[in-house]
C-alpha cells in the first residue's frame, strides 16, 4: 500500500510540475518555474524516500529536499512581491 | 505618444473598465456624444456595422462602465458619458488617443490584461493588491 | 541535528500555509475556482508536512508515513482536478 500510494504522489508531484512549467511558458512569470522546480522536488523528495527505505538513516537528508521546495516557493513569493513593475509592461513596444 | 502613456495607472483602468476593444469602441462612442442618453439597442445600432455587439453584451459593458463611475444611468436604463472624477476623464482621452496612433498597441494591452484563471493564481501571491 | 531538523520542517510549514493563505484569501476575493483548488492542495501539503515535522522532530518512529502519504495524495489530486478542470 505503501509504495503504491509512494508512487502516485512522486507521480501526481510530477504531472503537477509539468502543468506550473506550462503556465510558465504561457505568462512567462517566474513564479510558475519556481513552482515547477519546487514540485520536481517535492517528487525528487519522494521517490528518494521510497527508494531508501523506512530503516535507512540517511532518510533524514531526502526532506532537505522538499523543504528546499518549499523554501523555493517562499523565495519565489518574495521575488513577485519586490519586483511589481516587471511583467506585464513589455507590451508597451510598438 | 510613448510609451509612458501606457501607466500603470491608466492599465489599472483599462482593466477595470474596458475588458474588450469592443468595450473600448463603446466607451469612445458614449465620450463622443457625451449629451445623448443611450439606450442598448440605439448604442448597438450605432456602432454596427463596424463592431458587432448584441444588446445584451452593451448592457453588460454597460454595468461595467457604470461600477466603474464612467456613466450616469437614468431609472429608464439609458446611460450618458460621466465621469465620476477628473483622472477618469483623463484615461478616456488617453484611451482615445492611444486608438488613434497606437491602436495595435492598445488592442494588445488590453487583451493582455484580461485575467485568466492562471493569472489570477500568480495575483493571489501579490501581498498587496496593487 | 533535532534543531536544524526543528527549524527546515518549520519553515516548510511556514512556506505551504503562506500559499495556503494567500489562495484562500484571493479565493474569497474574487471566486476563481482554480484558487479553491489549489487552496486545499496547500491545505494537505501543510498538514503533510506538520506530520513531517512530528516524524522527524518530535517522534522516533516513522508510523506517520501513511497519513503523510494520504495528506499529500489528497492534495496533488486536489490540484491537479483544478489545474484539468478550472485552469484556462
Amino acid at each position: 500500500m505503501i509504495e503504491f500510494l509512494s508512487g502516485a504522489v512522486a507521480m501526481g508531484f510530477l504531472v503537477a510540475a509539468g502543468f506550473f512549467g506550462r503556465f510558465w511558458r504561457q505568462t512567462a512569470d517566474r513564479l510558475f518555474l519556481a513552482f515547477a522546480v519546487a514540485f520536481v522536488l517535492l517528487a525528487l523528495n519522494q521517490m528518494l524516500a521510497q527508494w531508501l527505505g523506512a530503516a535507512d538513516e540517511r532518510i533524514a537528508y531526502t526532506y532537505l529536499l522538499r523543504v528546499l521546495g518549499f523554501v523555493i516557493i517562499l523565495g519565489a513569493i518574495v521575488d513577485k512581491n519586490l519586483s511589481q513593475s516587471g511583467k506585464k509592461r513589455d507590451s508597451k513596444k510598438a | 505618444m510613448e510609451d509612458a502613456a501606457f501607466s500603470d495607472e491608466f492599465c489599472r483602468f483599462l482593466r477595470a473598465a474596458v475588458p474588450s476593444v469592443d468595450a473600448a469602441e463603446l466607451l469612445l462612442l458614449l465620450q463622443r456624444e457625451s449629451a445623448r442618453w443611450w439606450s442598448a439597442p440605439e448604442a448597438a445600432a450605432e456602432l454596427a456595422p463596424a463592431v458587432v455587439l448584441s444588446e445584451s453584451d452593451v448592457a453588460r459593458y454597460f454595468g461595467i462602465f457604470q461600477a466603474s463611475a464612467l456613466v450616469a444611468v437614468a431609472p429608464d436604463k439609458r446611460v450618458q458619458y460621466l465621469p465620476g472624477f477628473s483622472a477618469l476623464e483623463a484615461h478616456v482621452q488617453t484611451l482615445e488617443q492611444a486608438y488613434r496612433e497606437r491602436p495595435v498597441t492598445l488592442i494588445r494591452v488590453i487583451y493582455a490584461l484580461r485575467d485568466n484563471s492562471i493569472q489570477s493564481f500568480a495575483a493571489a501571491f501579490k501581498l498587496r493588491k496593487s | 541535528m533535532g534543531t536544524l531538523n526543528l527549524l527546515l520542517t518549520l519553515l516548510a510549514v511556514l512556506a505551504s500555509l503562506t500559499c495556503t493563505l494567500l489562495l484562500f484569501r484571493a479565493y474569497a476575493g474574487n471566486g476563481v475556482r482554480l484558487l479553491l483548488w489549489s487552496a486545499l492542495c496547500f491545505v494537505c501539503l501543510t498538514g503533510n508536512n506538520v506530520l513531517l515535522f512530528f516524524d522527524l522532530a518530535v517522534f522516533p518512529e516513522l508510523d506517520l508515513r501513511l497519513y503523510r502519504l494520504c495528506a499529500s495524495l489528497a492534495g496533488i489530486l486536489f490540484l491537479l482536478y483544478g489545474f484539468l478542470w478550472e485552469a484556462e
